[in-house]
Order: structure tokens, then sequence, then C-alpha cells
């Protein structure tokens, strides 16, 4: 198992060996991105036949030491660990494979290799990482790979700003979670994961500096995960090439702040205000992600908020004491959502747009790209038995039990609303009769429908892993939870999940393939409730106004105070004047500079020199 | 290696010394000649300062490759040179960003032999203060790496007109070298009263370091004396909110005087600070370390504050300077292991950064000849390697881990946090504020589709490549592997923090 660290150092090596010797190989040396995440992938096996041999393991190497500090480089692996790492290699890989294809012509070509490669090493680094500080650096790095990634097309300047958008918001969401780190180590003088939640356990830290500690954790990862009120960023982020945010949905980057409160879980859970607050903020980033995917129309926004409103989801399970339900349900979700977004991007390589309205029928073009969406929409959507349905009922079980019935509610009406604003999307993509305009639409190259074709068959079945398939399997709840009960159904509530499913599906077909109702009339009807859902709740209007209105304006404050006030006022007025003038007046008479250095110099040996003689004589 | 140990430290000294001096003999008609003799001195410069750094062994600890000379016993002063694990480091802080500003004045066409003799001046004095074991020569070498900038301001400098306001280099010079001497007038009271009050306690005259460190000045005196070496000292290391000097110096001066005065010459103050009022006055530091540490408190996020609002791409770097150095100072001001070690790594760390930033924005100021952050747009395409390095620094300024200045800036966080955490909490955010202003300049002149106006730019030359390449590898190299300079730094800070607790 000790092999384990070869996972991420292999794609952590491809990121300079590209970018420096790479440009001698031919294509830039990109290739060595993939090879490097298919080692990993392998050694992934290895690990995971060594873990299932021997159980949890963790080692470490130091990596600072200074005073009474010592900071470490250490790796832990449980099964949670191993579950991700699969999961990273594998989705990591199949994206590069794609995106081979995908960006073949791009100018960068290697450029995004080398980045994508270092994305994927962050993320197993974060994934291994046994204590907060190590696991922090991983985290950051894992911002910096997406910041660069949505600004691949930096020439334009939504991409950058939308880059620049992603780095700060979650920075702000960082700042907390390093504060909170920085108490908790105050507190407990350790940032090893394990002894902290070990102290949490026993009461060894004091329940306002936990509370505090864990509060600020969760900010940063609301942050990535992208939370309300961090969540501004992720539908902006579609600025970078369609593989990309089919990286940063599914198997890193928003995938981080959920990992990162299920790493500290049971700290969580010994801080049960906190809790509070993640259900909570899940329940609200689940219905506001919902809602508004209700109402854009570029392909990839849909997916975007609908990433946001299932990380809210995963959010509120595991607020409701449900990790098996959340993991599960990251598992699955990105199964489908990579595959959503690459036969998005599928769609854009074929058409040349995104824009709903503009697409419709394409199936008849696309049919391989219109069955893999489907596939995935109708996973999204819960439908038995595809794998969303088993995630989907795990997790209301855990809100339920976790929350209560209004939770519940809530939650079975975002599952409803998840269906339909599905149906609608894949409706008006690839149903209904071919628009002129995409006629001369073409199937992607083999290179991308293959890792399509894959995810798809994954979407389908991995939600049987939920089940306890052979003796001392538990079901996938179980191997997180080894004291929790084994999986099994409520039938009321899968009955009722699953009504509610296809009701969501068939008033999409209604509305969206039928005509039978129109959405305009319902617009039409309730103008207020649509002007909020496209002004995003006016989220993004706040934030620029405080972005516009404080920032900016303390800043201009500080500035001019700085130069009118402590400077022209405190410095100048300082009677400084009056030898200002002497001064000035001599150096612009001679203005022979050697002479001045010389002076200097010579000056100072000649003092020297006569002290010196002075007391030898 | 015994007696090349022992002769290091001088010839380190007195290298860029007479090899300046050297320099006015040099026929002005040969630029190139000048060039490749200065080249030739920091090159060995800093190979010998890498030895220093290298050689110096951490687990004896200590002032280290000492050499003596006597000088004037009368008053006990001695050329008296030695390197602990602190000024090691900086040392080859000194010795990189003086070889990487050579690389960059290469192409200097203005008076270059007078240009390139001060410049060494400078950089011998900086080594001199670092290794100076006698407070007298170590006076001495501190003025003579501050003086120089007057005239490197003032002739090689640049003045702007910012429409509402007008900075000239005169004035720039002028008033950094007013500050500058200001601050020496009171750190020279303060070394004037230790080496009176220390004579007496030892009964004889010393300006030997060593000695005075066992004079155990008695309480009252530390605390009177410790604010006149705290803002003496601080004034140079951009102490607000004496820091005016520093923003308007640092846009004024020439990109290899930028990067040699924020780089280095702001260390030397908070090596003062160091040095001779916490390892020499340890009560007097505890009792005002309180204000050290509000103080530096204010540096961060005042300075942070203040680079947001800026349009002058030198004047962003500068106030981010003030911001970065107010790290320094909390770090110190916490009086604790890690806190000092994260200083110290910061003063390498920002040093390099800082440098590296400069170095950069002259790249593109030499080539557009506006640093109007307002006017750029797209530079990424035409200076791809220059606007790559310029943002490795400013990832390495807002504190990404992976590069020199988060490990530092970490440190100095879990220093503060054990002593003052809601300081601790600003420092912080004041990391995310520095992410809000780097951000902003590289998104607006960088990225977005490129102006006709840059169509012309070409990139950095392979010189200027060489010196970024030199900074970033050092960035990189502690960034990722901090563990050996943090060893040699803390073999250094360990006996301070001793003397801090029993003073």
């Amino acid at each position: 198992m000790e092999l384990a660290w070869l996972i991420p150092a292999m794609s952590a090596i491809a990121f300079p060996a590209i970018l420096l010797p790479g440009r001698l190989l031919p294509r830039g040396g990109a290739f060595l991105a993939p090879l490097a995440i298919l080692g990993g992938f392998i050694v992934f096996w290895i690990v995971l036949a060594d873990f299932l041999a021997t159980g949890n393991a963790g080692f470490g190497i130091t990596w600072l030491e200074a005073g009474a500090v010592r900071l470490s480089w250490g790796i832990f692996i449980d099964p949670l660990a191993v579950i991700m790492l699969g999961v990273v290699t594998f989705v990591a890989m199949l994206i590069q494979v794609y995106s081979w294809a995908y960006m073949a012509n791009e100018p960068r070509f290697s450029w995004y290799f080398a980045v994508h490669s270092l994305f994927a090493a962050a993320m197993l680094t974060l994934v291994l990482a046994d204590n907060l500080l190590f696991l922090y650096i991983a985290w950051e790095l894992v911002g910096l790979c997406s910041y660069l990634l949505i600004g691949f097309y930096f020439e334009r300047r939504s991409a950058a700003e939308a880059a620049k958008k992603a780095f700060v918001t979650t920075r702000i969401g960082d700042v907390g979670m390093l504060i909170g780190i920085l108490l908790l180590f105050r507190a407990t003088g350790t940032f090893d994961i394990s002894t902290l939640i070990h102290l949490a356990q026993t009461g060894g830290i004091a329940g306002g500096a936990l509370t505090a500690g864990m509060l600020l954790i969760f900010a940063g990862a609301a942050g990535k995960s992208a939370q309300f009120p961090f969540h501004v960023w992720l539908p902006d982020a579609m600025e970078g090439p369609t593989p990309v945010s089919a990286l940063i949905h599914a198997a890193t980057m928003v995938v981080a702040g959920v990992y990162l409160v299920a790493r500290l879980f049971p700290a969580f859970e010994a801080a049960p205000a906190v809790m509070a607050v993640v259900a909570a903020i899940g329940l609200v980033t689940m219905l506001l992600g919902a809602t508004l995917a209700l109402v854009m129309t570029d392909l990839k926004r849909v997916l975007a908020y609908s990433t946001i409103s299932h990380l809210g989801f995963m959010m509120l399970a595991l607020g409701s004491f449900g990790l098996g339900a959340a993991i599960f349900h990251m598992f699955v979700h990105a199964f489908s959502k990579a595959m959503l977004f690459l036969s998005a991007g599928s769609v854009s390589h074929g058409t040349n747009e995104l824009d709903i309205r503009k697409l419709g029928g394409l199936r008849r073009r696309m049919p391989a790209t219109a069955l893999c969406f489907t596939v995935g929409a109708l996973a999204l959507a819960g439908l038995p038995p595809l794998s969303g349905f088993f995630s989907k009922d795990e997790l209301l079980a855990a809100v339920l039990q976790g929350r209560g019935g209004v939770f519940l509610a809530f939650t079975l009406l975002g599952a409803f609303l998840s269906a339909l604003y599905m149906s609608r999307v894949t409706l008006l993509t690839f149903f209904g009769p071919l628009k002129r305009e995409q006629e001369h639409a073409h199937e992607s190259p083999l290179l991308m429908i293959g890792p399509m074709l894959i995810l798809a068959v994954l979407a389908v079945v991995v939600g049987f892993l939920a089940l306890p398939l052979v003796s001392g399997y538990g079901g996938f709840g179980h191997v997180l939870e080894p004291g929790g009960e084994p999986f099994h159904f409520k039938v009321w509530l899968v009955t009722l999940s699953s009504i509610l499913a296809a009701a969501g599906l068939t008033l999409g077909w209604l509305i969206y393939s039928r005509g039978a109702l129109s959405a305009d009339a319902v617009r039409a009807r309730f103008p207020a409730v649509q002007r909020v859902l496209e002004s995003k709740y006016y989220v993004d209007v706040i934030y620029q106004w405080a972005i516009d209105h404080v920032v900016l304006v303390a800043g201009r404050f500080v500035a001019l105070f700085d130069r009118v006030v402590v400077n022209d006022t405190g410095v100048n007025g300082a009677g400084a004047s009056v030898v200002a003038s002497g001064m000035r007046l001599r150096i612009h008479v001679t203005g022979l500079l050697a002479n001045y250095a010389l002076g200097i110099a010579v000056g100072a040996v000649a003092v020297a020199v006569v002290m010196w003689l002075m007391t030898t004589a | 290696m015994d007696t090349f140990d022992r002769y290091v430290l001088l010839l380190l000294t007195a290298l860029p010394f007479f090899g300046g001096l050297a320099l006015v003999l040099f026929p002005s008609s040969r630029p190139v000649l000048i060039r490749a003799f200065t080249l030739l001195i920091t090159t060995v410069t800093l190979g010998l300062s890498a030895y220093v750094f290298l050689s110096y062994d951490r687990s004896r600890g200590g002032f280290q490759m000492v050499q003596q000379f006597a000088w004037l016993p009368s008053i006990g002063a001695s050329l008296h040179l030695g390197v602990d694990g602190i000024s090691a480091a900086l040392t080859l802080l000194n010795g990189i960003v003086a070889f990487a500003g050579t690389l960059v004045s290469w192409k200097l066409a203005q008076r270059p032999k007078d240009f390139f003799v001060l410049f060494l001046l400078l950089v011998s004095g900086v080594y001199g203060t670092f290794a100076s074991l006698d407070l007298l020569f170590f006076f001495f070498f501190y003025e003579l790496a501050v003086l120089p900038m007057y005239l490197l301001i003032g002739v090689w400098g640049s003045s702007t007109d910012f429409r509402t306001f007008l900075r000239t280099k005169e004035y720039s010079a002028l008033k950094l070298m007013l500050y500058l001497v200001a601050g020496s007038v009171l750190v020279w009271v303060a070394l004037l009263a230790m080496w009176v009050d220390g004579g007496d306690a030892l009964g004889r005259s010393s300006f030997g370091f060593l000695d005075l460190q066992s004079a155990h000045y008695s309480a009252n005196f530390q605390k009177l004396f410790f604010p006149f070496l705290m803002v003496g000292f601080g004034v140079l290391a951009g102490l607000w909110p004496f820091h005016t000097w520093s923003p308007d110096g640092h846009v004024a001066a020439p990109t290899a005087v930028s990067m040699l005065h924020a780089g280095v010459l702001m260390k030397l103050g908070a090596y003062g600070i160091l040095r001779i009022g916490m390892q020499l006055l340890p009560e007097g530091a505890a009792a005002w370390a309180p204000v050290l540490i509000g103080l530096g408190t204010v540096n961060v996020i005042y300075g942070a504050v203040s680079a947001i609002a800026q349009r002058d791409l030198k004047y962003v770097i500068a106030y981010s300077s003030v911001s970065h150095m107010g790290y320094v100072l909390m770090g110190l001001g916490t009086l604790d292991a890690a806190g000092i070690n994260g200083a110290t790594l910061q003063m390498f760390s920002h040093g390099i950064m800082t440098a590296l930033f400069f170095a950069m924005a002259g790249v593109i100021y030499d080539r557009a000849h506006v640093r109007d952050i307002s006017v750029f747009e797209g530079l990424a395409k035409r200076m791809p390697v220059t606007v790559g390095a310029f943002t490795v620094a400013g990832l390495a300024s807002l504190g990404l881990p992976g590069l020199s200045g988060f490990v530092a800036e970490f440190m100095v966080f879990v220093g503060t946090f054990r002593t003052y955490p809601i300081l601790g909490a600003l420092a912080v955010i004041g990391a995310a504020l520095t992410a809000v202003y780097i951000l902003r300049l590289v998104a607006k002149a960088f990225f977005g589709p490129l102006d006709d106006r840059w169509r012309g730019l070409t990139d950095a030359s392979r010189l200027e490549m060489g010196a970024a390449a030199v900074l970033i590898a050092f960035l990189a190299l502690w960034g990722l592997y901090p563990w050996y300079i943090m060893k040699v730094i803390d073999s250094g800070v360990a006996p301070i923090v001793q003397r801090l607790a029993s003073g």
C-alpha cells in the first residue's frame, strides 16, 4: 500500500515534465499526462487489493520542522480515500482520452494536458492527506488548477473574468478554512486528522473552539463545493473548455468540499450546531440550483446549476448525519455528470452551439451522444433502476432520519425539480424536429464517444453497489460506516420518490415535447418569479455592488489617505521642504556621479585609516 | 577549507566593494566590459553566498566562519565577521537578488559605469551588514547600503505624472533619503547608548555584538531604547506609518534598484530589529512586542487595501511590499519560535518574490513605456514568459502553497494564533485581499483580447528570462522543500527565542 503516494506523484511529475523537456517531444509531450494517470489507475488497483487484505494504513515524511512545529507530508488510506482514488483516477483518465480529440486543434494543447495532470495530482493528494495542512496545500493547488483551466481561453474577456471569480470566491471560503485550521491547531497543537477527530470525539477540544473551527472549515468546503452563498463561481466556470467542466464537476474541485466534510465527519458530528448549518446550507443550495436550472438557456449552464443542486443534496445528506448516503450520491453523480458534460462537449463539437433554444432534434445527427445524454439525464432524474435512483433513495432516507419531515418534503421537491429540468434540457436539445441551422451537425469521433459510452454504462449500473451484493459486503454505505445498519428500502419512500421522478419527467415531456402546457404562459402569469429567477436571485448583483461600492471604495479611500494625509501632510509638511530645496540645489549643480560614489567609499576608507593611525601611534 | 571558511565573509564583502572601486577605472566607452565585470563579480559572490549558506553547520549552530581584525581597540571596535542561521540565509538572498539584478540591468544605456559602481557598493554594504558582529561596522555597512540609493533613484529613476499628482524622481529620492537618514539617527543614538551602558557593565568599551550580548542591560534601559531601534530600523522595513518613502521610492527607482531595494534593503531593517533590537534588548522587545505586532497587522491590511486601488503596476507591487513586510514585523512581534522563523523565511521569500515582480514589471515598462494597468489588455498573448513569471510572483504573494511565501506566512500565522488570534485572523484575511489585487491586475492587464497598441511588444530577452528562472527556482525550491532552509534559520532563531524567554 506504500505505493499509494505514486498515484498523485506520477501526475504531479507530468506537469513539469510536459512544460520543460516536453516541448522537444511530439505533440509537446502532452501524452505524458494520460500515461501518468493511467499509471495512477493501475496503482489504484494494487492499493485496493492491498487495502482489502490489510485495512487502513498511513505513513509520511517530515516536511518542515522549526521550533516546536513539525509538519509532515503524510498519507492515510481508508475506505473513503480508496473510493475517491478510484473515482478520480478513472474519471480523469477518461476525460483526458476524450480531450485528446476534443482539444486536438488548440494551440496550447500541451499546456492543457500539463495543467490537467497537475489538477488530478492535487486532487489525489487532497484525498490521501492525513493532516489538515497537507490537505490545505493540495486544496489550494486544486483551486489554482481550476483557475488556470477555467481561464484557458484567456483571450476571451469572459474567461479571464470567470477564472478570477472562481479563484477569489473560493479563496474567501479558504480564508475561513485556514483560520479554522489554525484555531484547531491553537486548541490542540496538531494538524493530524485522526488525532483531531479523536480529540473532538472525546471532548478534548473546548466546545467553543470546536464549533468555531468546524464552522470556519465548512466555509472552505462551501466555497469549493459551490454552496450558497459561494455558488456564483460555478456557472461562470463553464468558460473553460468543456472537458474541464466535466472534470471540475465530477472528479475534482467541487467534490473537494464534500470530501472535506466527509473526511472530518466525526469532528463535525461532535459539533451539532455546525451540522445544522451544513444541512441548512445544503438545502438552500439544492433548491436554488434546481430552480435556476429550470430557466437557463445554455446547455452547460443548466448542467452547472444542476451540479450546484446535487452538491446541495450531498451537503444536506452530510448535515443529516448520512455520510454513506452523501458519498454514494457523490460517487454516482460523478459518472453521470462527467458524462453529461462530455456529451455537451460533443454537442458543441458537432454544432458550435450550446443555446438550447437554437438546438433540437440532434438525435438524428448525433445518435450516440443523444443516447448517452439521455441515459445520464434519466440517471440524474433518479428513474429506477438507474444509479441515481439508488443514491437518491439512500439520501432521502438519511434526511428523513437525521432532519425529519420538513427537510424531507423540500428534498422531495428538489428531486422532482431535478427530473423536470433534466427532461426539459434533454428534450429541447436532442428531440423534436431538427432545426435547419443544425443540418450540418455531425457525430464526434470515437475517441470522444468511447469514454462517454463507458461512463453511460456505469451511470446505469453503479447504483447496484448500494445493495449488499455478496456476503461480507454490506452495501456501499456500510463500507463507509461499518457500524451503521446495512442497506434496505423504505417502500413508501421509494414509491413516492419514483412517482415524483416520473411526474417530473412527464411534466417536462408535456411542456417541452407535446406542448400541452406552455412554459411561456407560466412565465407570463408570474412575471415577478420570472425576473427573480433570470436574475439568479440577484446574488451576483449584490456581490458586484459590494465590490464596487465597498471594496474598491475602501481601497481608493485608503490609497488617497495614504497620499494626501500620511504623505503630503504628514511627511512633506514636516518642515522637510526647506531642507529639500537646499539639497536639491546642490545635486543639480554638480552631477558628476562617479565623484559621489567615490566620495562615499573613499571617505569611509580615509576615516578608517586615519583613526587606525591615531590609535597605533 | 578552514582557512577559506575564515575569510569567505570578508571576501564576500570586499569583492563587490573593491570591484565597485575598480570599476571607476574602466573606460566609460566600453559598456560591455563594465557589464561583464559586474556580472563576474555578482556571479562569484552568488557562488560564495551559496557556499556560506550550504556550509553553515546547522547542528552546531551559533556564529560560524568567524573572523576578527582589531581596528580601534580603544573604543572596542573591530572588524568582526560571522554568520548564524538567520544571516546565512539572508546572505544567500542577497547573492541571488544581486545576480538577477545584474542580468536585468544588462541593457541599461544611461551611464552604465556609474550605475554599476553604486550598485556594487550597495551590494557590498548589504553583505557587510548581514555578516557584521560589531555594531560600529554594522552601522557603517548599513549606511553604505542605504546611501547609494539616493543617487540611483535621483539619476536613473523615472518621474511619473499621475494626472492628479506628480511624483518626480528627485522628490522620491529625497524623501527616501531623509526618511532613512532620520531612521539611522535613531539607530545611531540607540547604538551609542548601548555602547556606553554596555561599556559600564562590562568594565571595558566594546562594540562587539557578543560582548554586548552578555552586558545585561537594565529593564528600564531596554524599554527606553528598544523603540529607537524598532522605529529606526522599522523605517527601512516599511513600518506603518513610516512607510510612504517606500512606494514612491520603488516606483521611481530603476528596475534593478527596485529589486535590490524591496528585495534586500527592506530586509536590513527587519534584520536590524531582530539582531540588534530583539537579541540584545530582549526585555525591551517583550515590552514593545504588542506595538510591533499591532503595527505589523496595520501594514498587512493597509498595504493590501491600498494596493487594490492602485493603477500603476509598480505602485501595486510597492504597496504589496508594504503589506508583505507587515508579515515579517508581525512574525517578529510574536516572540514565538514559529513566528520568528516565519518572519525570517518571509524576508527571504518576499525578497525573491518582489525582485521577480519588479524585474518583470521592468520588462513590461521597458517595452510598453507605460505602467498604467488600465491601458493594458491581453499582454499574455505577446509576452507569455514575462506575464507567466509575473503571475508566479503574484501567486507566491497571495500565499499559494508550493511556493515559499505560503510556508513563511503560515509559520507567521501559527505564531500569531498562539499569541494574538484576532490579529492572526486579520493577517489571513490580508492574504485574501492580496488575491483580490493580484488577480484583478492579472485579469485586466494580461488576459483578455490583445489590444492593437500592444501588438508590437516583444517578450523578455534571454538574460531577463534567466533572471526570472533563477528567482522562480528558489520560490519553488523553498515552497516544496522548506526543510533545509528552515533548519538553518531555526538554528539561529532558537537562541534568540531562548533569550526572549529568559530575559
